[in-house]
């Protein structure tokens, strides 16, 4: 009893999107809520959150990968057993829109592992309104069609980052057999059908 | 003679109705002592006694109270008691229905045969219970009959009640009806085994019989007045398809492992030939035949004239044709021999997994001393010709793959195995059918497998089905990964040999990546050679494609312009009609290596090393970073005199800002703007940027020369140390993934035709092999023993479904151009087969026979008749036919013809034939008879006015 793991969930989420909308700053702003101008990716970056999130402690092991096509063929192994991708666009540069729907949104789907797997649409640079060239309404039909979470967001303002990364972590902790993946217990037997680990132990003591 | 003992037991149960009480009980006296009287009586109030708690309870309490059900499709039940009387016990079990209209359903399938016979809806039957086969002779029979007529008629029912005489397969019964105060109708039936007179063989005849029921107690009438009904059903069975002529007497060899089995079973032609799955094994076709019924609904007959005219009706005239499947029974599914399948074979590669954990290599399953168990020793291996002849298979020359065939079922891709028909899945396919498919099989086919294996990658010959310009799929099993891995590693080998080979001497040796190597030499010159075709070609980033646009105006032009300070290496031609930022030159892109693939756990060793790192401000992976660097060394020696922002610029464009508005003081050479305009995008331009860092330490080294990212030699023989020194279990568990996987996909190109519930129930096996799958090669098994019980069950699970596919697939052929009827076939069968599904074994002792006939739309009759091809000489020369009815020559199998006989009792005996009045028609009569020329049952119930 006493060597309860210090979490009931990891949780591993992806960040994508073209080079330069914004993925790195938007983790910089969730992880350390600072916003600074940073060299773009080389690869692959990753970082560790500890979240309180309904009720549950929760492990967040969130990689933030290079936009660069260079290195998509090397990013595409960080989609394994990703419980969550964050689909990131910039609101004032619209091929980084329409690139999601032809080519990120296939590479999901190509290299994703996970059939349950949440996928989140993520506007960014909101801030930069006067410029903004794609539309709220685009983004939510887009998000309908491929069946995702959508936000608009500005890593520089802080607006709705944090919300971007709880609403992705609560339709996780929603969705059963992404639980099961990430629960710091024992897997399943399918045939018996045990119910699910009951978390009272856990209380909400934030 | 028959008629005769009929109207004998008329006239005894007269005698002993219910008036006659004493008259009985003197008679029962002389085998029985004085007692009885009184035990008689017992025995007529304790049926009483039943009946009446029947009649209140009504039928819907009597299903609370638990009536049994006797079959799904008709809402018949029955409630039993037992009864006993001196030293005999009896049931007596009363039948009724729910939701019955009322009427007795013409033909209905589902009636029970005393409902058939006599046109009864509820009723009560009677019998003694024994086990050893004690039955009721005529005497007794009317007795007991009588017995329960007296109670019926105590508490006023009106309930028929049957008694069975003689033994049960003579299906002879007496009954009896109180039909209220004026009517009784008295029931009859029996049987003709053997020897049935030409005269009952034919319509004609039997119509004269049933008008010999009535027609002595109304002398003055003349047959032909009367106006019978009749109906009739003829069942028909398809003649036994041709080409099943031999029954499959190879199939039990297939698994035998001598060589010819093959041979044999291939010179004869199988139902299944062009199935998928007849590569591997021959499938018993589950339909035998079928069964088409005919009806011919009521219509009057008036003479036996007609009667014998209807016997030369055709099949076509019926008003409903209905069609049933007959199914193979699944007689031996209890049996040790079970019917061969892929379901059979992947049981027994569950057990060789169970098996696996016991040795550290697999050559310790087969070299004697290490052997652990004793009868692991005596398990068998096939010899060594059947051995060859799988290897052959597998490596053969020939067919070189495209792409990997995918499944049409979406799910397929959630099991972590090999892809259907690559060289991994062929393999574990052929496992299956390698002897017994024992670890020791399995073991002498496997070290056989990699020994061919490195022989491909020594003589760097290509393996055979698999992609060679693949990446790697990571949803793959790890052996497939591998694999692929080789595949492209012995083909980077090929290139490299070829590139030796070449251009020995020259300069531009070394490892080389890129597929060009016969250009590099061309474009290490100036490019003026540089063709628009190799640059299509040339796979690499979006920078190289760009350059394609070139002109061949501008690229002559371009010599003029240039000159290069020191010697440009590895460019892969200019990009566009960019210029160098401090240089009058155009820049070149560079020849790349090609971005490392990686294998799974090639993967899993990265990560590791990364999260190690923990929670690290800024980590960024090192392999990336030697991309990167390599790049940027590549992009320095084709551009000697390049700066970081002309390296972004190409690299990177995004981060290269231009300001539209300064357009007016360029400087324009022959089309050319130098110097360019613009600056770094401030993330670029930040002081710690970590891209400028690598930049400077980067040194000017053409892709051909830098340390390759990727050594084909080392990862290669880096795979071949995987694959031999593979643990058995983990050979194993991929083995099992693919080998589910891959007969899942085998199964599933069964052409079927549209059925939808086939589909879904694929698409469902496939998700339920992920979810107990995918505790195989996991970091951590679960429990073994657990493990392995779940894939038995799943292993029945795919039994079913395999067996449900099976059928669909002979029934798709078979109503080939009746889509309709066959989907509607199937579906029926698929609701009798799913609940038994879930439950256990295929073909249960105790199931149900599949029943329900499907009727065939007036479209659809030709294509049910030419199941019926007329029969051969020789057929027909076997058979004597004699009952009439013909269909395309065939007789029907059975046939059966319900006669009846309506008055109008309330005008006297026999009605008049003016306008119906308002008095109540009575069926006086009725008869029903069912069976063949040589075996013929009739069941007769007649009115009679008391
Ligand atoms: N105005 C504004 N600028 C932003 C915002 N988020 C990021 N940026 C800027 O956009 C540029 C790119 O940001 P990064 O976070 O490096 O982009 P990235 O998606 O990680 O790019 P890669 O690592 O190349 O894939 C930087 O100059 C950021 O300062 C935002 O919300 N508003
Ligand atoms: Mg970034």
């Amino acid at each position: 009893m006493d060597n309860r793991p210090e979490f009931d969930y990891l949780f591993k989420l992806l960040l994508i999107g073209d080079s330069g909308v914004g993925k790195s700053s938007l983790l910089l702003r969730f992880t350390s809520d600072t916003f600074e101008e940073l060299s773009p990716t080389i690869g692959v970056d990753f970082k560790v959150k500890m979240v309180t999130i309904g009720g549950k402690k929760l492990k967040l092991a969130i990689w933030d990968t290079a936009g660069q096509e260079r290195f998509r063929t090397l990013t595409s192994s960080y989609y394994r057993g990703a419980q969550g991708v964050i689909m990131v666009y910039d609101v004032t540069r619209r091929e980084t829109f329409t690139n999601l729907k032809d080519i990120w949104a296939k590479e999901v789907d190509l290299y994703s592992t996970n059939q349950d797997c949440i996928k989140m649409l993520v506007g960014n640079k909101v801030d930069k309104e006067s410029e903004r060239v794609v539309t709220k309404k685009e983004g939510i039909d887009f998000a309908r069609e491929s069946g995702c979470l959508f936000l608009e967001c500005s890593a520089k303002t802080r607006v709705n980052v944090e919300q971007c990364f709880e609403e992705l972590v609560l339709k996780i902790l929603d969705t059963p057999s992404l639980l099961a993946e990430g629960s710091s217990s024992v897997k399943k037997n399918i045939f018996k059908q045990k119910p699910p680990q009951n978390d009272a132990a856990t209380s909400g003591c934030c | 003679m028959k008629e005769a003992a009929g109207k004998e037991k008329r006239e005894e149960m007269k005698e002993e109705d219910e008036e006659n009480e004493e008259e009985t009980l003197e008679e029962l006296e002389g085998f029985d002592d004085f007692t009885l009287a009184s035990s008689w009586e017992r025995f007529i109030s304790e049926i009483e006694a039943v009946c009446r708690q029947w009649l209140a309870d009504g039928p819907k309490n009597l299903l609370k109270k638990g009536a049994d059900c006797l079959g799904s499709p008709n809402n018949l039940y029955k409630v039993k008691s037992e009864l006993k009387y001196g030293m005999k016990s009896y049931c007596m079990e009363y039948f009724f229905e729910i939701s019955g209209s009322g009427k007795v359903v013409e033909w209905s399938i589902d009636l029970h045969n005393l409902q058939l016979s006599f046109g009864v809806k509820e009723f009560l039957l009677i019998a003694p219970i024994s086990a050893s086969g004690v039955v009721l002779d005529a005497p007794e029979a009317s007795k007991l009959l009588s017995a329960v007529a007296i109670a019926l008629s105590n508490c006023g029912s009106i309930w028929p009640a049957f008694v069975p005489v003689h033994d049960p397969s003579r299906e002879a019964y007496i009954g009896i009806q109180n039909m209220g105060t004026d009517y009784t109708r008295r029931f009859e039936a029996d049987r003709i085994g053997s020897q049935v007179p030409i005269k009952l063989m034919h319509l004609e005849g039997l119509y004269e019989l049933f008008i010999s029921k009535f027609v002595f107690s109304m002398v003055d009438f003349s047959a032909s007045l009367f106006k019978v009904h009749f109906t009739m059903k003829l069942t028909y069975r398809t003649p036994p398809y041709d080409d099943d002529d031999g029954i499959q007497g190879g199939e039990s060899e297939i698994t035998e492992s001598d060589g010819n089995s093959e041979v044999d079973n291939h010179s004869k032609t199988q139902w299944d030939d062009d199935c998928p799955w007849s590569e591997w094994y021959t499938a018993e076709d589950p339909i035998k035949g079928f069964e088409l019924i005919a009806i011919w609904s009521s219509r009057i007959v008036e003479n036996s004239l007609e009667m014998a005219e209807l016997e030369n009706a055709s099949c076509h005239d019926a008003e409903k044709w209905l069609l049933l499947p007959i199914l193979t029974p699944n007689s031996n599914a209890d049996s040790k021999d079970k019917m061969t399948s892929f379901a059979s074979q992947l049981h027994l590669l569950v057990n060789a997994l169970n098996v696996s954990f016991e040795a550290q290599f697999m050559e310790d399953f087969i070299s004697v001393e290490k052997a652990s168990s004793d009868n692991l020793k005596s398990t068998p291996i096939p010899p060594p010709t059947v051995l060859d002849r799988v290897l052959k298979d597998l490596f053969n020359e020939g067919e070189k793959i495209s792409n990997y065939s995918k499944s049409e079922y979406q799910n397929s891709r959630a099991i972590k195995g090999a892809p259907f028909e690559s060289l991994f899945a062929q393999f574990c396919l052929h496992s299956l059918w390698f002897g017994s498919c024992n670890i020791r099989a399995i073991a002498t086919l496997w070290i056989e497998f990699v020994r061919e294996v490195r022989w491909c990658w020594e003589e760097s010959q290509p393996l055979p089905s698999m992609l060679t310009n693949g990446s790697i799929d990571l949803s793959t099993c790890l052996i497939h990964q591998k694999l692929q891995m080789l595949a492209i590693c012995i083909d980077k080998k090929v290139m490299v040999d070829k590139d030796l080979h070449k251009s020995s001497g020259g300069c531009e040796e070394g490892l080389q990546f890129k597929g060009y190597p016969s250009q590099v030499s061309e474009s290490s010159d100036i490019d003026e050679k540089c063709d628009s075709s190799r640059q299509e070609a040339h796979h690499g980033s979006k920078i190289n494609k760009s350059a394609s646009d070139l002109k061949s105006k501008s690229l002559l032009k371009s010599t003029k312009i240039e000159s290069p300070a020191q010697v440009r290496r590895g460019s892969a031609g200019v990009v566009g009609s960019m210029m160098l930022l401090n240089s009058y030159q155009r820049m070149h892109a560079p020849d790349t290596q090609d971005a490392p693939i990686m294998t799974e756990d090639m993967h899993e060793e990265r990560l590791q090393a990364v999260e190690a790192f923990g929670n690290s401000f800024s980590f960024s992976a090192q392999l990336e970073k030697d991309v990167l660097s390599s790049d940027m060394s590549a992009f320095k020696a084709a551009n000697p005199d390049a700066v970081f922002e002309d390296f972004i610029r190409w690299h990177s464009p995004g981060d290269w800002e231009r300001d539209e508005n300064e357009d007016d003081d360029k400087l324009r050479v022959e089309g050319y703007d130098w110097p360019p305009q613009g600056r770094l995008s401030q993330r670029m331009s930040e002081g710690g940027n970590s891209w400028r860092q690598l930049w400077n330490v980067s040194p000017a080294l053409p892709a051909s020369e830098q340390k390759p990212l990727l050594d084909p030699n080392r990862e290669g023989e880096k795979i071949l140390h995987y694959l031999e020194t593979l643990r058995p279990h983990q050979l194993l568990e991929q083995m099992v993934c693919t080998a589910f996987k891959a007969s899942a996909d085998n199964l599933s190109q069964t052409s079927f035709g549209d059925l939808q519930q086939m589909r879904t129930k694929i698409e469902q096996l496939y998700l339920t092999m992920a979810s107990i799958l995918k505790h195989l090669q996991a970091n951590h098994l679960k429990d073994k023993g657990e493990l392995i019980d779940d894939l038995k069950r799943l292993c029945l699970v795919f039994e079913h479904v395999e067996q449900l596919l099976i059928l669909a697939a002979s029934l798709h052929r078979k109503l080939l151009s009746a889509p309709r009827l066959s989907k509607a076939i199937f579906a029926d069968y698929y609701n009798f087969y799913l609940p038994r599904m879930g439950t256990s074994s295929v073909g249960n002792a105790d199931e149900k026979e599949f029943n329900v006939r499907q009727p065939v739309r007036s479209s659809e009759r030709q294509v049910v008749a030419n199941m019926f091809p007329p029969p051969t000489a020789n057929q027909s020369w076997r058979k004597v036919l004699s009952m009439g009815n013909l269909f395309n020559g065939h007789e029907p199998i059975y046939r059966e013809i319900i006669f009846s006989l309506y008055d109008n009792f309330g005008e006297g005996q026999y009605g008049t034939s003016g306008p119906r009045s308002n008095h109540r028609e009575i069926e006086t009569h009725r008869m029903y008879i069912c069976g063949t020329s040589n075996d013929l049952q009739a069941a007769l119930s007649v009115t009679s006015c008391d």
